[in-house]
């Protein structure tokens, strides 16, 4: 940890005349060359966050440390980070080619070296001969490359962007996502992130920070988070699931009104209060009863996607969510009476660490 | 083949123009009316021998036209009408463009009401705000007299009866459109580039240099232009501030016109105006166009 390139420490953020603080004492570190998602519902605090590294803010309280140093002294333009804002922020009066120059001027680097990295910026960023074109004559989609390349070429310590995709068509967020993780990971720039997308954050991060409410939930790789949520919230706001409440009846079993016994893995307490959730794609047709972890229902609503068929099954006063693969012989119809298993190790224990 | 396709398509664009004239038809005829006629009639005007025949038709002279070119008076006139109007440009535009900038960038709940106080000047006519400026520039008005009762002068200080009276008074009643036609003109100003501008390592004067003050000329081009043409066709505040000594094409055209009772020279002076606006405006435009392209 003590090693991690970006290190954030209680940063505290309350606005001027707000009652509570939209970012309250949030702590993360990340390892240099990695990206990070910041991940949380709107107006939980990521923005804040990013500008607040950034340095166009100054937080209320907490540090800012790269490579140990506390930067929150350091100006704006002395910070040396680049920054892909949501809209662009291109300047409209400026060619791609000087947009992209703009940092390097500001850096007093001479004229042929500026051109030869303005080349290659447009190079990396797949903008080969649109230097000369004027902002206004570039697509959505060339906005975004020629602020990620304008960002880049001053060969920034730190990439922040925000909501790096939440302006362009959904096939071209599909490729800008690729694209934007295929940049990061050659230039090897440490990248930060902000997006209220689930499946951006998921795909895209090798780190990912759920928040809300200005306060950090949870921070881990998508796996982690997706698999293992530690608070209500990561499970409920990360994918889909289905909850259970219960008492912990032996080593590994859970008491949970109207059904059998649920088996989990995980450490608890015999006899405390658990929350317990399963994904709907870990839930399988099952052939026969009587397995450990089987909930016998009836389908009340099926949701055909393609791919998957979701199933809505009543358990006595439940009801469960199951993604079924299409291809997976005969499918159960509306009314049917199916019965569902899930293994223990597919059984999250929410709040704890993974066992 | 291809004219008996393409006839019948472009059928509709033309019922469609003829909607359009349609439409366009009551504010043609009020331009008419009001702009185009008496245009016409003032340059017919400027050719009549007497102001009778400016009315009646009758022969047509170029003697206005032959006094105007040829007095040198008029030259005068037409010089310091062009001074008159740079320097109120000028200054109008230099002590607008913070208050504007400000507006314009200002995140405060109150910029409304800051912005409404910036052009509450223009809810008084500038008859009484010329006559404001009379009580304190005047020789026995705010000003003289108080620097005479600090006995710092001994004399009177003219400050009215000239032209810097009539200038400072100018730029001070031009200033709200010179705000307005500034907020109008900064649409492409922008916070955000601001900050973009930071974090490639700008500094706040670099910031300025190369972002706010290029993307803020078109408003203050804009502003400069408006203001010009105003001051230049001013006509109540050369008078009043300049009292009868102050020369400039609003206050000849004036007299030509009503004291004189000149009037082919009045509107020769007026079509005089005309040109200097004109010519103005086409350069204008240029500027314009080689800033934004
Ligand atoms: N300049 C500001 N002044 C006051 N409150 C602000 C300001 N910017 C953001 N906030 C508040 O802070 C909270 C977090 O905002 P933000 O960081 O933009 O959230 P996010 O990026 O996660 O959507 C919100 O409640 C928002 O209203
Ligand atoms: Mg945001």
């Amino acid at each position: 940890m003590a090693d991690h390139h970006v290190i954030i420490e209680n940063l505290v953020k309350t606005y001027p005349g707000a009652q509570k603080p939209s970012v309250d004492h949030v702590s993360f570190s990340l390892p240099r060359g990695e990206m990070l998602a910041l991940l949380g519902p709107s107006g939980c605090g990521k923005t804040t966050i990013l500008r607040m590294i950034a340095g166009l803010i100054v937080p209320t309280s907490g540090a800012i440390r790269l490579d140990g140093r506390d930067v929150s002294s350091i100006p704006v333009y002395k910070r040396n980070m680049g920054m892909v804002f949501q809209a662009y922020a291109l300047f409209p009066h400026m060619s791609v080619a000087e947009n992209i120059s703009f940092g390097l001027e500001m850096r007093k680097v001479g004229r042929a070296e500026r051109e030869e990295r303005v080349r290659k910026a447009l190079d990396l960023v797949k903008l080969a001969g649109f230097g000369e074109r004027k902002v206004s004559q570039l697509s959505g989609g060339q906005q975004q490359r020629a602020a990620i390349a304008r960002s880049l070429v001053i060969e920034p310590e730190l990439l922040l962007l925000d909501e790096p995709l939440s302006n362009l068509d959904a096939k071209l967020r599909d490729e800008m996502r690729d694209e934007i993780r295929d940049i990061q990971a050659r230039t090897g720039v440490t990248a930060i992130f902000v997006t209220h997308d689930q499946d951006e954050a998921l795909s895209m991060a090798d780190r990912l920070a759920v928040m809300s409410a200005g306060r950090l939930e949870q921070i881990g790789t998508p796996r982690e988070i997706f698999d293992r949520p530690q608070t209500d919230f990561v499970a409920s706001f990360i994918g889909a699931g289905t909850f259970f409440e219960g008492k912990v009846a032996g080593p590994g079993v859970a008491a949970v009104d109207g059904l059998p016994p649920l088996r989990f893995v995980g450490e608890a307490a015999v006899g405390s209060p658990v929350r317990l959730m399963v994904r709907p794609h870990r839930l399988l047709l099952a052939g026969e009863h009587g397995q450990p972890n089987s909930f016998t229902g009836v389908v009340e609503h099926i949701v055909y996607r393609g791919q998957i068929l979701t199933l809505s099954v009543r358990c006595g006063s439940r009801l469960l969510q199951a993604d079924l693969p299409t291809h997976a012989g005969v499918l159960p119809q509306k009314g049917d009476q199916v019965t569902l298993t899930v293994a223990p190790e597919d059984v999250t224990l929410i709040g704890r660490e993974a066992a | 083949m291809s004219a008996a396709v393409t006839a019948p398509a472009a059928g509709a664009p033309a019922a469609s123009r003829g909607i359009l004239l349609l439409l366009l038809l009551p504010g043609l005829v009020a331009l008419v009316v009001t702009f185009l006629l008496p245009l016409l009639w003032l340059f017919r005007a400027s050719f009549a021998s007497s102001a009778v025949g400016t009315l009646s038709g009758g022969d047509w002279t170029s003697e206005a036209y032959t006094t105007v070119l040829f007095d040198p008076f008029y030259w005068r006139v037409a010089w310091n009408t062009l001074v008159l109007g740079f320097n109120v440009a000028v200054f109008a535009v230099i002590l607008s463009y913070p208050i504007a900038l400000f507006l314009a960038r200002t995140q405060s709940r109150f910029r409304g009401v800051l912005t409404a106080l910036a052009v509450a000047p223009l809810l008084t006519s500038s008859v009484v705000r010329t006559y404001g400026w009379m009580v304190i520039f005047g020789d026995r008005g705010v000003i003289n007299s108080t620097l005479q009762a600090l006995s710092l002068t001994d004399g009177v200080i003219r400050l009215t009866n000239n032209s810097l009276g009539a200038t400072v008074a100018l730029i001070e009643i031009l200033m709200p459109y010179a705000i307005l036609a500034m907020l109008s003109g900064f649409g492409r100003l922008n916070v955000q580039l601001e900050e973009a501008a930071a974090m490639l390592g700008a500094n706040r004067l670099r910031v300025f240099t190369r972002i706010v003050l290029p993307l803020s000329l078109p408003g203050v081009l804009t502003a400069a232009l408006l203001v010009f043409v105003l001051a230049i066709s001013s006509f109540v505040t050369p008078r009043l501030m300049g009292g009868g000594r102050v020369f400039v094409l609003g206050t000849e055209v004036f007299n030509e016109a009503t004291v004189t009772l000149n009037w082919p020279l009045a509107a020769a002076l007026s079509v005089m105006l005309l040109v200097l606006f004109s010519s103005i405006i086409l350069l204008y435009q240029r500027a314009l166009r080689a800033l934004e392209v």
